[in-house]
């Protein structure tokens, strides 16, 4: 224990070092969004009307960046500009390197992904540097598209379903598992529980610090807290859950009753082998058909009831 | 229908144009440049929807609402100078409508949402309960004809539950007595009435954001979810009779959040509260209990009455049970998030939120059985049953929860990030005595360990990446993380967690993209708690919760993990890309050798599992009117879990290696789809369609010294494999006469086949007896209420006016 204290606190040493290296300077000063401006970002503006006498099917409207209005927009500031970077000289030369470019081969995701977030660093984007998919890569522009979306919210696919499959097909596939979350019937999409842009909790989940704060953010009738608790279920619904779906009842990461035996081996009833002998020519058939052991262990989840310790009332 | 025409009709007049005059007009524009509003923009979309089902309808429809009738969908969309603002309603006046609408000012961003989302469970269920608020009733001449005039064992005339006390057998335990069960069908099967087993839960949602300043956002959210209808559940009397009901649900949540933040390019900061407000209409359940009528005396005295001691297994128990469903509850969460961003592309951002939650809902007794409830005498022999300990639950946990992440890119071609996450959960719920309770509501009983638990933890997770990315040649990704977890009331009280990883990213390349990672994790415990043996020196007799001492409880117990997942795509042309994916592991769980107790062979619970994932595709878009896609995926689960049928010590079974038992259990699951849009590929014409297809095989299959001891006596039959194979095919095609008139037909098929031996049909469980697709309510041991998983064949026809804007 001492060691893997002295671990974290390493780590966190770490954190604080680090901070102060890159305060102090250190390493190549390569601007950020927000610091000095790039290379790009010197220069006279172009005005979006030129930009847009050579490239018309890049225009905006529509959109919310569009709003004129609205002070924080493109529309409101540099328009094409505000993204691009000044572009008179790439304009007077049409030579594309002086022009910001939100392309495969022109940036890094990362860069790319600096310009949208020195606007969207709040609320849902907020914790995007140093999320799963910042780290793997992942930019904004491989995600979303300004210019010519499939979906919504600007997305270059039609569904996000069909975006996130790109990559997490063993996950997206579950959909199409006898038990199942709403997703293919459209009453929920991906990021009905994640945040794609970084979140406060783990696996990306929207909602909450832990993965019960974020099922009990609908399923709020399991909150508790309990009376009696289970203490897997106080720390994880997924132990025993796989919300994006599976073969088995209630999207149970096996069948009942032999999930339930995977740890309650005691005596007598628990680790009883249920068996189809059993199940035809037994009273305990009970234990095994329909509800099987949350036929009388219904309470799974916690139990307020006095006598409820054994999760049966 | 009158409801959907009323809704439609009024749908139709917000969309109108007078609805749309009263839009807010646009402030006066800061500068002459500003463009002209765009025209609104939207769809109509008006006809009929036609369904025939064959076998189970509600799966059919499970989240969906399919019946016969008007279909109507809408969509408004409309942008000024100074706002943008979008609309829709989606299957007006169904159990599965939706609305939505947005709009964007110039300080001010609104939404409202409105999701109807019903579960359908079964339509083919049947129950001869009835509900009565919280209290569910059967027929008193039924239960008094299963009674019979004594508490004597089967002294009834009728069968209540098969295998009950009632007219016998009053138990089974050979096939003789089963088939004899079987025959006498219970009285409470002719008198079931059928009912559709559904609830719904309707989510209006409400938020908006008003830019106070350029930098300075406020913004609230407030949402509202209403759950009602019925669940199935389960409420017990014991090994005697177990019974399903349909529980009432009457629900809602209420959930809120303001905030303010500050932002600039380079910095944010949000402070904010968030509350939720959970209230159950229904906090207690009673019900009837099918084998008796009164509650059971024998007219003797503690310990040998007036309850029966052995009630809750033979059947002499209570008129009624009593449970607690979920309590009413109380969540506050308060928080700051900030984000600063300093020279060297390096970000700090985090986030610190303290939670609080709380439940107080009133106890229900100890037990609803007059026979303890109003026994001078049991309460003498049990004073603690008196009174409860307290009136309310008192429950509270508290939490504290912080992340902090460092990410920099201090050159071009590295970048570092290093996170930290603090997680920590104080049940604060003072320790409730139950050394004296009831059990079952049939019987009083103490027991030494009747205290309430406080499962307390605390996570320390700290995770250190970095990545090199050389010039065009893709991303190498190295880190190490290390989970500290302190728990109180489990069985170790210390878990900490070493995991590498390495990933590789290549994704600049026009023709060819790699994404690999691998991960390795090696989890281990100390502090095993250990149950007490009367002997330090000797080996426990028993583990935690009186388990075998050598369990593992599977989520905290040591284990090696490895993982991995490749996707690898190429894209020949612009418009083709071929991809494969694989993403697989192994967890394995361990003994650990630090536990005395720890000896070969001797190790319970779950030992491991795989999962293999492999899926190959292709998308094809020739042109901006031509897309295809197909995909065909293959996943593996095989777990491997061990136990031990045994009586508890000093019986031998205890410790008896021929009593062990294995269970491996094996899921194949194929799928595959494809896509086809043609739009406007044929004039005027856009075409959808698509098919899914999914097989699932999943194995039960026992091993070990226990199983062939049972199959030596005929008392061992292997479970049939759970099956199930589905297919969903759509097309929608739509014509249009002119730019925006036009028709539009759909079709929506589905098929489900599916053998799962927990489905009791006419017949008997499924797999070991044909399906008949007709449940059976009173099988061996319970009365249900026939809910399962049947086969359905599903069609439904849309047949619709399309009108354009």
């Amino acid at each position: 224990m001492v060691l893997r204290w002295n671990l974290v606190n390493g780590g966190l040493a770490l954190v604080v070092l680090s901070l102060q290296f890159v305060l102090a300077g250190g390493g190549t000063p390569v601007s950020a969004g927000s610091g000095q401006p790039p290379a790009s970002q010197t220069g006279e503006y172009a005005g979006e009307a030129t930009c847009l006498g050579c490239h018309e099917d890049k225009a905006y409207k529509g959109t919310a960046h569009s709003l004129a209005l609205k002070e924080r927009t493109p529309a409101a500031n540099h328009g094409c500009e505000s993204c691009h970077g000044p572009g008179k000289a790439h304009a007077e030369s049409g030579d594309p390197a002086l022009i910001k470019r939100f392309t495969r081969t022109g940036q890094t995701p990362a860069e790319g992904s600096d310009t949208c977030t020195s606007c969207h660093n709040r609320a849902s984007h907020a914790l995007w540097d140093g999320s799963q998919h910042f780290q793997r890569n992942v930019g904004c522009m491989t995600c979303h598209s300004i210019h010519s979306p499939k979906g919504t919210p600007q997305l270059v696919a039609r569904t996000q379903q069909e975006l996130c499959s790109k990559c997490h097909r063993n996950v997206t596939n579950k959909q199409y598992r006898f038990n199942h979350m709403p997703v293919r019937e459209g009453g929920l999409v991906c990021t009905s529980c994640h945040n794609v842009h970084g979140s406060t909790n783990v696996r990306l989940l929207r909602a909450g610090t832990t993965i019960d704060e974020s099922c009990t953010s609908c399923h709020a009738d399991k909150r508790g807290p309990y009376l009696w608790e289970h203490a897997p279920v106080s720390e994880s619904c997924i132990t025993c859950h796989d919300p994006h779906g599976s073969n088995n009842d209630r999207m149970l990461v096996s069948k009942l009753p032999f999930l339930c035996q995977r740890c309650h081996v005691t005596s007598r009833h628990p680790p009883t082998v249920y068996e189809g002998y059993l199940l035809q020519n037994s009273s305990n058939a009970n234990k095994i058909y329909g509800r099987a052991c949350t036929g009388c262990h219904q309470m799974v989840h916690g139990s307020n009831a006095p006598s409820g310790k054994a999760l049966l009332r | 229908m009158r409801n959907r025409f009323v809704t439609l009709t009024a749908t139709l007049l917000l969309i109108s144009r007078a609805g749309i005059a009263q839009t807010p007009q646009a402030p006066q524009t800061p500068s002459a440049a500003q463009p002209p509003p765009l025209p609104a923009t939207g769809t109509v979309d008006v006809g009929g929807l036609f369904t025939t089902i064959d076998g189970d309808e509600a799966r059919f429809e499970r989240y969906r609402d399919t019946r016969d009738g008007l279909f109507s969908s809408f969509s408004l969309n409309r942008q000024g100078a100074s706002y943008l603002f979008d609309a829709n309603a989606t299957h007006v006046g169904y159990r599965d409508q939706r609305y939505k609408a947005s709009f964007i000012g110039r300080n001010v961003d609104f939404n409202f949402g409105w999701v109807s989302l019903p579960l359908n469970f079964s339509y083919l269920t049947r129950t001869p309960f009835a509900t009565n608020g919280n209290a569910l009733t059967l027929d008193d001449n039924a239960q008094r004809a299963v009674q019979g005039p004594t508490f004597a064992p089967n002294d009834g005339t009728a069968v209540g539950v098969p295998c009950a006390p009632g007219a016998p057998p009053a138990a089974c335990g050979n096939p003789t007595q089963a088939a004899q069960a079987k025959a006498n069908r219970s009285i409470y099967n002719t008198i079931a009435t059928p009912f559709d087993l559904q609830y719904r839960r309707d989510t209006a949602a409400f938020g908006v954001t008003y830019e106070a300043t350029k930098a300075i956002d406020v913004d609230a959210k407030f949402t509202s979810v209403k759950r009602e209808g019925q669940q199935p559940w389960g409420a017990s009397f014991a090994f005697n009779n177990a019974v399903e009901l349909p529980q009432p649900i009457d629900q809602r949540t209420n959930d809120a959040s303001i905030g303010v933040s500050w932002a600039n390019p380079t910095a944010m900061f949000r402070v904010g509260w968030d509350g939720s407000w959970f209230h159950n209409q229904n906090e207690s359940l009673v019900w009837d209990n099918p084998i008796q009528i009164s509650d059971f005396s024998n007219g003797l005295l503690p310990p040998l009455g007036p309850y029966d001691p052995s009630g809750y297994s033979n059947g002499n128990g209570p008129a009624q049970g009593r449970e607690a469903l979920a309590p009413s509850n109380l969540m506050n969460v308060v928080s700051a998030t900030g984000l600063y961003k300093v020279p060297g592309r390096t970000t700090i951002n985090g986030t610190a939120q303290l939670t609080d939650q709380t439940q107080d809902a009133q106890l229900i007794p100890w037990t609803i059985n007059s026979m303890i409830n109003n026994s001078p005498a049991v309460i003498a022999a049990f004073p603690h049953l008196a009174r409860l300990p307290r009136p309310t639950a008192e429950a509270e946990a508290k939490g504290v929860n912080a992340l902090l992440n460092l990410t920099s890119r201090p050159v071009r071609l590295v970048n570092f990030t290093v996170r930290y996450r603090y997680n920590t959960r104080d049940v604060q719920t003072p320790i409730f005595d139950a050394t004296e309770y009831v059990r079952f509501d049939a019987v009083p009983e103490e027991i030494e360990e009747g205290f309430s638990p406080q499962f307390n933890t605390t996570r320390h997770i700290l995770d250190a990446n970095v990545a090199f990315t050389p010039a065009h040649a893709g991303t190498i990704r190295v880190g190490y993380g290390h989970e500290a977890v302190a728990r109180h009331g489990r069985g170790f009280s210390d878990v900490g967690e070493n995991i590498f990883r390495a990933s590789y990213d290549a994704y600049s390349n026009r023709y060819v993209s790699v994404r690999a990672s691998f991960d390795a994790g090696r989890r281990r415990g100390e502090g095993f708690v250990e149950a007490e043996s009367g002997n330090d020196e000797a080996e426990p007799v028993v583990g935690p919760g009186g388990t075998q001492p050598t369990l593992r409880y599977y989520d905290e117990a040591d284990r090696d993990r490895k993982r991995g997942s490749l996707l690898f795509t190429v894209m020949p042309q612009d418009s083709v890309d071929v991809y494969v994916q694989f993403a697989g592991g192994k967890d394995e769980y361990l003994p650990d050798s630090s536990v005395p107790v720890s000896r070969p062979g001797e190790l319970f619970g779950l030992h491991d599992s795989t999962v293999r994932s492999w899926n190959v595709g292709a998308n094809f878009h020739p042109t901006s009117v031509v897309a295809v896609g197909a995909n065909y995926g293959r996943d593996k689960y095989g777990s491997l879990q061990l136990s031990r049928n045994a009586n508890p010590p000093p019986d031998p079974t205890w410790t008896d290696p021929s009593r062990d038992w294995t269970l491996d259990n094996d899921d194949a699951t194929s799928n595959f789809t494809v896509f086809v849009d043609l739009l406007r590929a044929i004039r005027n014409t856009d075409i959808r369609f698509g098919y899914d297809y999914s097989d699932s095989d999943n194995a039960f299959v026992h091993g070990g010294p226990r199983i062939a001891a049972l199959a030596s006596i005929g008392q061992f039959i292997p479970l049939p494999n759970v099956s199930n194979t589905w297919h969903r095919a759509t097309a929608d095609v739509q014509y249009f006469f002119t730019s925006r008139a036009g028709v539009g037909l759909g079709y929506y098929f589905e098929k489900l086949d599916v053998s799962d031996f927990n489905t009791i049909d006419t017949n008997g469980p499924v797999g070991f007896t044909p399906a008949t697709g007709d449940p059976r309510i009173d099988w061996l041991g319970a009365l249900t209420m026939g809910y399962g998983n049947r086969p359905y064949t599903g069609h439904s026809v849309y047949a619709r006016v399309l009108y354009r804007f």
